[in-house]
């Protein structure tokens, strides 16, 4: 194949170059820049880029068709005082609490059990692990049918108690325990195949040492298990919070209703209307997308700040 | 054959680079709209009538290309976009009722339809209809596809059980006041048990804003939600939900569709095309159904636009197409297909629409919804419309869900409606 060009050159040369003179880094490396260019161009396009434009859209008033308009700082001004704002990062933190806390805590029980499965071991892995790739808009069809207020599955299971009918999605914080619910369904057994996974690195020495000093499952679990999955624990919080606060689909899918009515309002006392969904309402409801970019970027300071938060919490009692 | 990695990794880099450069070559030469013979229609599922579409392609496929393409999702984020960033713009848009107020202030992105002879069609079809594509600089953007006249669809044996009129004709007649349409739902109550007139609060104040020939905000960029017209409306929801004549379930839910289905909410103030979502919803009802007028006078629910956007090269051709797809003979197919209650009277008369309806126990239905569609008020639809009639729904709907003092909440709708308007520079 002596017509190839490109082949006949040995590669020798190339590895003569650094002996004359060190060429600079990108004359001399562009070919590997050149190789993992795809994922920063496409983060430039579809990351990067976007993310400044909307920073520069928050300082202007735009209808996403006309002509942009210079607003100063007025969005941020405006969004300071906006009570609409502050009640739904209430919302969010109300229903990513209700949702998160039982969430890990039946993840860690779910790892746990995992752990110690003899048979079937991954049929249970791939049972646990298949409803967050359902899809949310598919899930959240079903939940709204269980929480129905007359053929929901919940009422039904509330009466066989004993107990009254709850209009789980017409009353503030019926819609807030249906959300959570929905959420804490859908990742319990995400996290826990992430707890699994940390469980599996904890060395059987531990445990056996543990057990030869006496210690019965209980403690064992609370003195080994739970030290050692700290750093697991610190990343499924963080991810959760993460995904907790941008929560959309769930609420806009179970609380729309066929009337054309605005899908982004959060049902009956904006009870459901999370701060993403307030974003979607400002933005594209209203067309007011300067405002929307504003929101998204308070949205971001707020996510950061929780970041920050799980992360101290976490990070301290390592150090103690 | 000297075959190495690195040799083979350089030779295989050389073309994809090239391809990557000349990507973005023709990246900056991406057509602003279509080529060609092409002419693309945006449009959603259900917007146009499958058949009408195809015989325009037959029609027409001697001179362009028509591809018509249904655009799944939320529709008017993605023309917005599309249309923002100047790429790939289709040559006909569907505009949808709700979203015209949006579109119509930036009137310079579309042609002006005027300018191709829109007017010698004007007397064709519902003049109220006509306007509501009219900018407020005179040019037309919007060509009238279809309309949602609102009537009152009501079960007649519920009717007839409650001791009341329960003919279409003497329903019509009788319940022709908010007042006298309230008192009937008193007396559906006292004789069927566990039975409301309608689903929610919304059901009225929504019909009664929209019955009128003014919303939220004016031409004048002035906040007018909080005059005798929208609190009218507010005071007969409230008065709706004091008297208990609506019901606590949240409409689309199985719970409210079994209640429709049980006779439960025998009666609903809805639009032509909710007639289809009671025959997909509830299709054991067939039969029961009669159509009548509305308290006081019609309203329109819903209805869309087709419109020639500036990116299209050949928007006379468009035009005729469009002309085409939207006279009185294949609006009264998207009639039979997909619902679209015509813009054009002479529709009314045809064969597609006289047909007795077996859902509506043999009713003509055309009877109520085509002679409603002519008696049609226009309102000035703002594009702050949205923003500012918002809160006041909300508001209502918690007065009606979560039983919230309604003084308490027209204050705070009122007062959020102020702070809005300063926000969106609308004075009030």
């Amino acid at each position: 194949m002596a017509t190839v060009p490109a082949l006949e050159k040995p590669p020798v040369v190339v590895a003569e170059i650094p002996a004359v003179q060190p060429r600079k880094g990108l004359r001399r490396y562009w070919h590997l820049y050149a190789a993992i260019s795809p994922f920063y161009l496409l983060f430039l396009a579809f990351g990067l880029i976007p993310v400044g434009f909307s920073f520069y859209l928050s300082f202007h008033r735009w209808d996403g068709l006309g002509s942009m308009e210079w607003a100063g700082l007025s969005q941020y001004r405006y969004l300071v005082g906006d009570s609409d704002f502050w009640q739904s990062i209430a919302t969010t933190v109300v229903i990513w609490a209700l949702a998160t806390f039982p969430m890990i805590f039946l993840a860690m029980v779910t790892a746990v059990m995992l752990n110690s499965a003899v048979r079937l071991k991954n049929a249970y892995r791939v049972a646990f692990f298949l409803p967050s790739v359902t899809s949310v808009v598919a899930v959240a069809i079903v939940f709204g049918s269980v929480f129905s207020t007359n053929f929901g599955l919940v009422n039904a299971l509330l009466q066989a108690v004993g107990l009254d009918q709850v209009a789980w999605l017409n009353t503030p914080w019926g819609i807030k325990v249906a959300i959570a619910t929905l959420m804490t369904w859908q990742w319990t057994g995400y996290n826990a195949i992430i707890f699994l996974a940390g469980l599996q690195t904890i060395p059987g020495e531990l445990y056996e040492a543990a057990r030869i000093d006496g210690a019965g499952p209980v403690q064992t679990f609370f003195r080994v298990t739970l030290p050692l999955l700290r750093p697991t624990l610190l990343f499924v919080l963080v991810v959760s919070t993460v995904t907790g606060l941008q929560s959309f689909s769930e609420p806009q899918v179970l609380l729309q209703n066929t009337a054309n009515e605005s899908t982004f309002s959060g049902g009956p006392g904006h009870s459901g209307r999370t701060m993403v969904l307030y974003f979607f309402q400002q933005t594209f409801d209203n067309n007011d997308f300067g405002y929307g970019a504003a929101v998204a970027w308070g949205i971001f300071l707020v996510v950061v700040l929780f970041s920050i938060i799980n992360w101290r919490l976490l990070q301290r009692r390592d150090e103690a | 054959m000297r075959l190495s990695r690195r040799g083979l990794l350089r030779a295989g880099l050389a073309p994809a680079a090239a391809a990557a450069l000349g990507g973005l070559a023709s990246g900056c030469a991406v057509p602003t709209g279509s080529t060609g013979r092409n002419m693309v229609l945006w449009y959603w599922s259900g917007g146009l009538s499958d058949t009408v579409v195809k015989n325009a392609r037959a029609r027409y496929g001697s001179t362009v290309n028509l591809q018509a393409i249904q655009i799944g999702g939320y529709y008017r984020s993605k023309l917005i976009t599309t249309m923002a960033g100047r790429a790939r713009i289709p040559d006909i848009a569907g505009l949808k009722g709700e979203d015209m107020a949006s579109y119509l202030p930036n009137a310079d992105q579309f042609v002006d339809l005027r300018t191709l002879g829109a007017d010698t069609y004007k007397s064709r079809y519902l003049s109220w209809k006509w306007d509501q594509g009219i900018a407020d600089d005179g040019s037309m953007i919007g060509f009238p596809i279809d309309c949602g006249p609102v009537a009152h669809l009501y079960q007649y044996d519920v009717f007839r059980k409650a001791g009341l009129p329960y003919e279409p004709d003497d329903v019509s007649k009788e319940l022709n006041t908010w007042e006298r349409f309230f008192a009937a739902g008193e007396q559906l109550r006292k004789r069927v048990p566990g039975a409301s007139l309608l689903t929610d609060v919304n059901a009225v104040f929504d019909n009664v804003v929209n019955q009128g020939s003014e919303r939220y905000v004016d031409r004048d960029r002035h906040f007018i939600g909080d005059q005798e017209h929208v609190r009218h409306a507010w005071d007969l929801a409230v008065e709706a939900e004091r008297r208990r004549l609506v019901s606590d379930l949240v409409n689309g839910t199985p719970d409210q569709l079994s209640a429709v289905e049980d006779g439960k909410l025998p009666s609903q103030l809805g639009a032509s095309w909710a007639t289809f979502d009671l025959k997909n919803g509830v299709p054991r009802t067939k039969g029961r159904w009669r159509v009548a007028d509305m308290p006081v006078r019609p309203a329109n629910n819903g209805g869309s636009f087709l419109s020639i956007t500036r990116a299209c090269r050949e928007p006379e051709q468009a035009f005729r197409l469009i002309t085409w797809m939207l006279d009185a003979n294949n609006q009264a197919q998207g009639y039979v297909d997909a619902g679209l209650f015509p813009s054009t009277p002479a529709s009314y008369g045809l064969r597609q629409l006289r047909d007795p309806d077996p859902f509506f126990g043999g009713q003509v239905t055309t009877d109520v919804f085509g002679p409603a569609a002519q008696r049609i008020a226009v309102a000035y639809n703002s594009p702050f419309d949205i923003a500012l009639g918002q809160p006041v729904k909300d508001e209502i709907k918690n007065v009606g869900v979560l039983g919230k003092d309604p003084d308490k909440a027209w204050s705070d709708a009122m007062s959020k409606c102020r702070r809005i308007a300063e926000h969106l520079g609308v004075s009030h």
